[in-house]
């Protein structure tokens, strides 16, 4: 059937039934022909033969008498009986000897009749077609008998052109009236292939109209009746799923596992009774119908999420998982990071974040098996033209597109973490000030020691006596030493007072806990508070600022001095240990640090506000309640942890905990 | 070689203080701790201890305390820390005989320790601690060496004696180089310069160390008592009033 495949359904039909018609009419005709022709031919001849054998039986007595013109007047008058004048052309009788006794013929008799159908003795009659002064007829003889004798033959000629006649009339009727029904099948293939193919030409067109995207052509065509798509509650209610609507309109019992998903009595969904055809078209006007329906709501959706996307007051960006490139940004993005947003597309996210690759985009496209989302906190990000500023990052795997992606946003966080960086500096300050007493103590000792040696030496010089030279040596370097020893207080505290850097740095954090010492290590020294260090010395480093972390130190430790000496004032005897010990370690690749003392102890209800900021216990003028608040915004500023136990008059632990830097 | 005990936890302290100490030809003794400290001071009997107050252990006022108990007569100057009076005065309330301050000055040093040899001569005699005498119509009560509750009877009976009948005749109390005075002597003088105040009766301190006028000043007695450090002056501010007073008298 190849060749035919680019027929139109319309013309194979057509030709098909056609086809079929025209070979069933020309089967009955060539049927009908053959055996109407032959019937009529073969009634003909009978008729011929009955005619010659009643002149066989009549005449014989005529033949045996001799008697010509009885026997004339018989054949004539057989001849000429009724519309056998028409049929037959001639009768003549012969003799045994082939002696014409009688014939028909107006002219002379044509002798050569006599030699073309002899009639055989055995045979009752014989039929052959001759040719009689150029007309053809059928000879039919029969024998003239009488008792066992035979006395001589009919012959009765048929008139073959009468028999063409009849013949020709009667195809001519027949193949009127095929022709007849050849065009009436003709016109009504033409209409059954109309009538089947023009609706499937037509749903075609609505195929292809829908393809290009035009939904609301094909309503016309459909002669959808009736009522619109947007009358339909769905329609405009995009929270619920059409069939949605229709179930809550149920009562809960009806809502059964197998009709969730239908509509009870839906007015937009009709199936009318009618064809094959008329349901099809049904089917594909629902079809439209619910294509409509979801893509409408399929744009608001995307209207509604591209609206998020856009008016989001954070910038967004979508990033292409393996190339790590940007695929997509809002204008928030553009006005935040400085680019337009042809500039943005396609650029490599490298260049939105520092090189270090430490968290960001960039490291979270490295973690392979980081959960779907992930909070990066204080990232730094640059601008266009190499600004940088800190963000709050949050990513998540996404599709975008085919692609794997992610989507992340980031919240510009400059002017916190500068006012964070502020507020810390600030409470420095406070603590430098609640340094001072110790610093000054840690201060004069040196300063005592220099004031003595040199008084000595100006006293030996004022009285002109000699110096011991093992004396000088003695003032001489200890002067040194101590000038050293001021030194290194006084640079200790200029770097405790230096403004971080935003950047971290990476710390031992041993340093920071032993500094903390040197300021007021001899404060609690004289406080009579034992200090245990009990220091693992290699630690790996984490990612901070020293000078920060030694204020947390310094406010745990100040702390633990005021927990140890407060529950000194409060015991009934004022005795018991005066301790403080802190330990560092490594713990699950994390690094530990604990603070504890023997100290008051902090209660229960306490214990849940301690990291509150301004929630002290201490007595109005003695702390600000800031200390604490302070320092686990600096710990978790390094994704460290601090906790606290403490059992009231046993004594309190805090516990740090510091993730490592990567390498 | 008179021996001196220094108590300090300052290694380097303790290290210069005994070059200097051995300069002014004493025969130092060094005591890293308070109770080292009073080991030895048990062992040798120094007449003279110089202790830091704040120690790790054993602070210096429980060295101060336990001395004193032991041997009332040593003399214990302690060393306090720039500016910390309040030490300072808990210390004279425990009978240290001085106080120096941190970092500790060549004169203070020296005149703490001559003022402690001076008194140290002069221990055994109350009676020429606390003397009256006459200048220029003022009645002036010379202190010497140290002046705790036990020197009140005497001060009180030479007070009487200098402020005549009425009780309201010009007083100086002049204080000698040697001059200490402790946490009790601070209280009998300020009840009884309360008391001449309230009669009326002009008096003035001169000649105390720059310590104890500091000490004065904290405990009030300069908001009505003029200190001078010259007797002469205080003397002519006294006649001045007493002139006053009489022309004020004489209707």
């Amino acid at each position: 059937m190849k060749p035919f495949r680019h027929v139109s359904l319309k013309i194979k039909i057509f030709l098909s039934t056609l086809g079929v018609v025209l070979l069933i009419s020309v089967t009955i005709a060539m049927l009908a022909r053959w055996i109407l022709v032959s019937s009529l031919t073969r009634e003909l001849e009978l008729r011929g033969v009955a005619i010659a054998q009643s002149i066989a039986e009549g005449g014989s007595g005529y033949v045996l008498d001799q008697d010509t013109p009885n026997l004339v007047s018989l054949i004539f008058d057989a001849a000429q009986l009724g519309e056998r004048k028409i049929l037959i052309s001639y009768i003549y009788i012969v003799d045994m000897d082939g002696n014409v006794l009688a014939n028909t013929f107006i002219k002379p008799f044509p002798r050569d009749l006599l030699s073309v159908n002899i009639l055989p003795p055995d045979k009752d009659q014989a039929v052959t077609l001759i040719q009689v002064d150029g007309e053809q007829a059928y000879d039919i003889a029969v024998p003239i008998k009488e008792g066992i004798y035979t006395l001589g033959s009919v012959h009765v000629g048929l008139n073959k052109n009468h028999i063409d006649n009849l013949v020709g009339k009667l195809r001519f009727t027949f193949l009127g009236f095929i022709s007849a029904i050849v065009v009436i099948i003709f016109l009504i293939a033409l209409r059954l292939s109309n009538y089947i193919t023009q609706p499937v030409t037509r749903l075609t067109r609505i195929s292809d109209e829908i393809s290009r995207g035009n939904l609301d052509f094909p309503m016309a065509l459909l002669d959808a009746q009736g009522r619109e798509p947007r009358d339909c509650p769905a329609y405009n209610n995009t929270d619920l799923p059409c069939w949605h609507f229709d179930q809550n309109l149920m009562a809960e019992s009806e809502a059964t596992a197998e009709n969730v998903r239908t509509c009870k009595e839906c007015v937009f969904y009709k199936k009318r009774k009618g064809d094959e055809v008329d349901q099809l078209a049904d089917s594909f006007n629902n079809m439209i119908w619910s294509i409509k329906l979801y893509r409408r709501r399929l744009r608001e959706s995307e209207e509604k999420y591209r609206s998020l996307f856009d008016s989001n007051p954070d910038p967004v960006f979508v990033v292409d998982l393996k190339k790590k490139r940007i695929l997509d940004a809002n204008p928030r993005a553009e006005e935040v990071y400085g680019y337009t947003k042809p500039e943005l597309l396609g650029r490599p996210i490298a260049d939105l974040e520092p090189p270090d690759g430490m968290t960001g985009v960039c490291r979270f496209l490295n973690m392979p098996q980081a959960g779907e989302c992930i909070l990066f906190p204080k990232v730094r990000h640059i601008k266009k033209g190499g600004v940088p500023f800190f963000v709050n990052l949050h990513a998540c795997r996404t599709h975008y597109r085919g692609k794997e992606a992610v989507i992340f946003s980031t919240t510009d966080i400059t002017d916190m973490v500068e006012k964070d960086a502020q507020l810390i500096q600030a409470s420095k300050m406070k603590t430098l000030g609640e340094m001072s007493a110790g610093i000054a103590h840690e201060l004069n000792q040196p300063l005592n020691a220099i004031k003595m040696g040199s008084d000595f030496l100006s006293l030996m010089v004022g009285q002109k006596r000699d110096i011991p030279k093992e004396h000088l040596g003695r003032v001489v370097g200890e002067i040194s030493v101590q000038v050293d020893r001021a030194a290194t207080i006084i640079n200790h505290l200029r770097e405790f007072g230096r403004k971080s850097d935003l950047k971290k740095e990476k710390v031992d954090i041993n340093i920071p806990i032993r500094g903390v010492f040197t300021i007021i290590g001899q404060q609690l020294a004289l406080q009579n508070i034992d200090v245990t260090l009990d220091l693992c010395d290699s630690l790996p480093q984490i990612h901070a600022h020293s000078n920060r972390l030694e204020q947390v130190f310094f406010n745990l430790v100040t702390n633990a001095r005021d927990a140890v000496n407060m529950r000194q004032n409060t015991a009934e005897n004022g005795s018991g240990p005066r301790e403080i010990s802190i330990r560092s370690w490594l713990e699950n690749d994390r690094v530990a640090v604990t603070v504890s003392d023997t100290g008051c102890g902090i209660t229960p209800q306490d214990l849940q506000k301690i990291f509150e900021p301004f929630f002290t216990t201490k007595t109005m003028g003695h702390g600000m309640g800031l200390g604490l608040s302070i320092s686990y915004g600096i710990v978790k500023d390094y994704g460290g942890d601090i906790e606290v136990g403490s059992e009231p008059g046993e004594g309190t632990t805090f516990k740090l905990t510091f993730p490592l830097t990567d390498n | 070689m008179r021996r001196i005990l220094v108590i300090d936890d300052e290694k380097p302290t303790l290290s210069m203080f005994s070059l200097y100490l051995e300069a002014y030809g004493f025969e130092p003794l060094t005591a890293e701790t308070g109770e080292r400290g009073l080991e030895i001071f048990r062992e040798h009997h120094p007449s003279i201890v110089l202790t830091d107050i704040k120690m790790p252990g054993m602070g210096g006022l429980a060295v101060l305390k336990q001395i004193k108990e032991e041997s009332p007569d040593t003399e214990v100057i302690v060393i306090t820390g720039h500016g910390d009076i309040d030490l300072a005065l808990k210390a004279l309330n425990l009978n240290a005989t001085d106080f120096i301050d941190k970092p500790i000055r060549q004169e203070a040093l020296e005149s703490a320790l001559r003022r402690a040899e001076e008194r140290l001569a002069t221990l055994r005699n109350k009676d020429e601690e606390i003397a009256v005498r006459e200048v220029g119509g003022v009645a002036a009560i010379d202190i010497r060496g140290n002046l705790t509750s036990r020197s009140e009877p005497y001060l009180l009976k030479a007070y009487k004696e200098a402020s005549g009948p009425q009780g309201t005749r010009p007083l100086l109390l002049h204080f000698e180089q040697s001059a200490s005075i402790n946490g009790a002597g601070i209280a009998v003088l300020t009840q009884l310069l309360l008391e001449s105040d309230k009669l009326g009766q002009p008096v003035a301190i001169s000649g105390p160390s720059e310590n104890f006028t500091k000490v004065f000043e904290i405990v009030g007695i300069t908001k009505f008592v003029d200190i001078f450090e010259t007797e002469e002056a205080a003397v002519a501010m006294l006649q001045g009033k007493a002139r006053g007073l009489t022309t004020e008298g004489a209707p």
